[in-house]
């Protein structure tokens, strides 16, 4: 019976584990394991015997994957990380993303430079998806600020929906061996072009089981008052599609900036969507004053959460996978930030509190009740 | 055919869980990338610490021959003799 709920963080400086009784009146923190490593992806997979995994990303010696089937009490190396084939030129840099596949070992990994790889075994070998890594598009992609990653894989059937920052969502119908661009509606503003086939920077994608073709995506928002070629592109941040991916439109109008980085969907909810509206310029939160914003008619309208929060002189940015909420019946949201602190959002974000208040720069926050 | 020297190869300590846990090895070789070869053909996992898939050294290690980087001498072709010791050390940076 799943009566624990366990949180990995990945930091600058390694994978936390916190773990709490069903009710999460408090947490007990493990860690840090790959001490001293930043860790940009985690994962908590849950089919069978529960298993973490964390991206060990050493700016030394190279990628590894660390892997816990002890309820992250320790965590130990996988036999190999993806690694681009000798002939290719490529060599990897970052892994950005490890998801569940249908097997209970499979994994699929999302790296630096743009490109998936797949695991059937638990990640002790990997195989380089080429549908996608060797796209026609792939060389012609730009890193953006935090590099040419592949941050986000949502699986839905035969269905394969990628984020790549910055190269855009594409999309795959035939089970991850073909893909295609698929970014009608979606802008960019940092190219001439407001509305290229590729190239946008897709910051994350998320959806719901329950609402069948539906994603929210929160894109590189922030270009409202751009003058140059092309004209202002307002509201291109936070957008919806009803069509599997095909095609997008905006839900940001109302939002206090389109910019910002996570977008977390309700356990329970496919119309109640959460962002973490930042200054497009500082990345930060606008004013000082945190908040996260939350639609509960699918991006129509937007209330600010804030209870809890401090109102003021505060200057943290949240990252692409560091907002995540959980799936008990009344959920809780969960966020860390760059300043180190993890907050937890009880009722839905009705109240925050703050779990953890100096941990080191938090990439991701994952969550599951094992 | 270059001369081959019987050298050491010293290991930082992140490095010596893929090296068997020992800090020095001997080996056999010309230069430093038949040392790299060398790693890659009989420890691969320790050489993919030391090297990308593309057979570049990691950009944030060096690699001493005795006290001088390998840049300030004939880089990765730096020719080796008798009693050289050749050192990996990761770049101090950080925070």
């Amino acid at each position: 019976m799943a009566d624990r709920v366990m949180l990995t963080i990945g930091t600058k400086k390694g994978v936390f584990v916190a773990e709490a009784a069903k009710a999460r009146r408090s947490f007990a923190l493990r860690g840090p394991f790959g001490p001293g490593i930043p860790v940009y992806s985690t994962l908590i997979a849950t089919k069978g015997t529960p298993t973490l995994y964390a991206s060990s990303c050493n700016p030394f010696f190279g990628m590894k994957v660390l892997r816990s089937t002890n309820m992250g009490k320790s965590f130990t190396e996988t036999k190999s990380a993806p690694a681009f084939p000798k002939d290719d030129g490529r060599a990897l840099i970052n892994i950005w993303s490890i998801e569940p596949g249908n097997g209970r070992k499979e994994l699929w990994c999302g790296v630096e430079p743009a490109s998936l790889f797949r695991s059937q075994d638990g990640g002790d070998s990997w195989e380089m998806v080429p549908g996608i890594s060797n796209h026609e598009h792939a060389r012609k992609w730009n890193p953006g600020n935090g590099g040419l990653c592949m941050h986000t894989i949502i699986r839905d059937g035969n269905r394969v929906h990628l984020g790549i920052s910055t190269g855009g969502h594409y999309l795959s119908e035939d089970g991850g061996q073909t893909f295609k661009p698929s970014n009608t509606g979606v802008g960019a503003g940092f190219q001439p072009d407001p509305y290229p086939e590729y190239g946008q920077c897709v910051h994350k994608i998320a959806r719901h089981d329950d609402a069948p073709g539906r994603l929210y995506m929160q894109n590189h928002g922030g270009w409202a008052a751009w003058t140059g070629p092309g004209g202002p592109r307002p509201d291109i941040g936070v957008l919806r599609s009803d069509d599997y991916g095909h095609s997008w439109r905006s839900i940001a109008k109302g939002l206090p900036s389109d910019f910002g980085f996570p977008i977390v969907v309700h356990p329970h909810d496919a119309d109640t969507v959460y962002v973490m509206p930042l200054e497009p310029a500082t990345r930060t939160c606008p004013g000082g004053a945190p908040g996260v914003w939350r639609s509960e008619n699918g991006g129509d309208s937007w209330s600010r959460l804030a209870k809890g929060l401090p109102k003021k002189e505060s200057y943290f940015t949240i990252l692409r996978d560091a907002m995540t909420i959980d799936d008990l019946k009344t959920p809780a949201l969960y966020f860390g930030t760059t300043t180190g602190q993890l907050w937890i959002g009880r009722e839905g974000g009705e109240k925050f509190e703050c779990l953890f208040d100096a941990l080191p720069p938090i990439h991701n926050v994952k969550v599951a009740v094992v | 055919m270059g001369t081959v020297a019987t050298v050491t190869l010293y290991l930082p300590e992140p490095l010596r869980t893929y090296g068997g846990g020992i800090a020095e090895l001997p080996m056999s070789a010309g230069t430093v990338q038949a040392v790299l070869d060398d790693l890659e053909r009989t420890r691969a996992v320790l050489y993919r610490n030391v090297c990308d898939e593309t057979g570049a050294v990691r950009r944030h290690l060096n690699i001493f021959v005795n006290a001088d980087n390998v840049r300030d001498l004939g880089g990765l072709q730096t020719r080796l003799k008798d009693g050289d010791v050749i050192t990996i050390v990761p770049a101090v940076s950080g925070g």
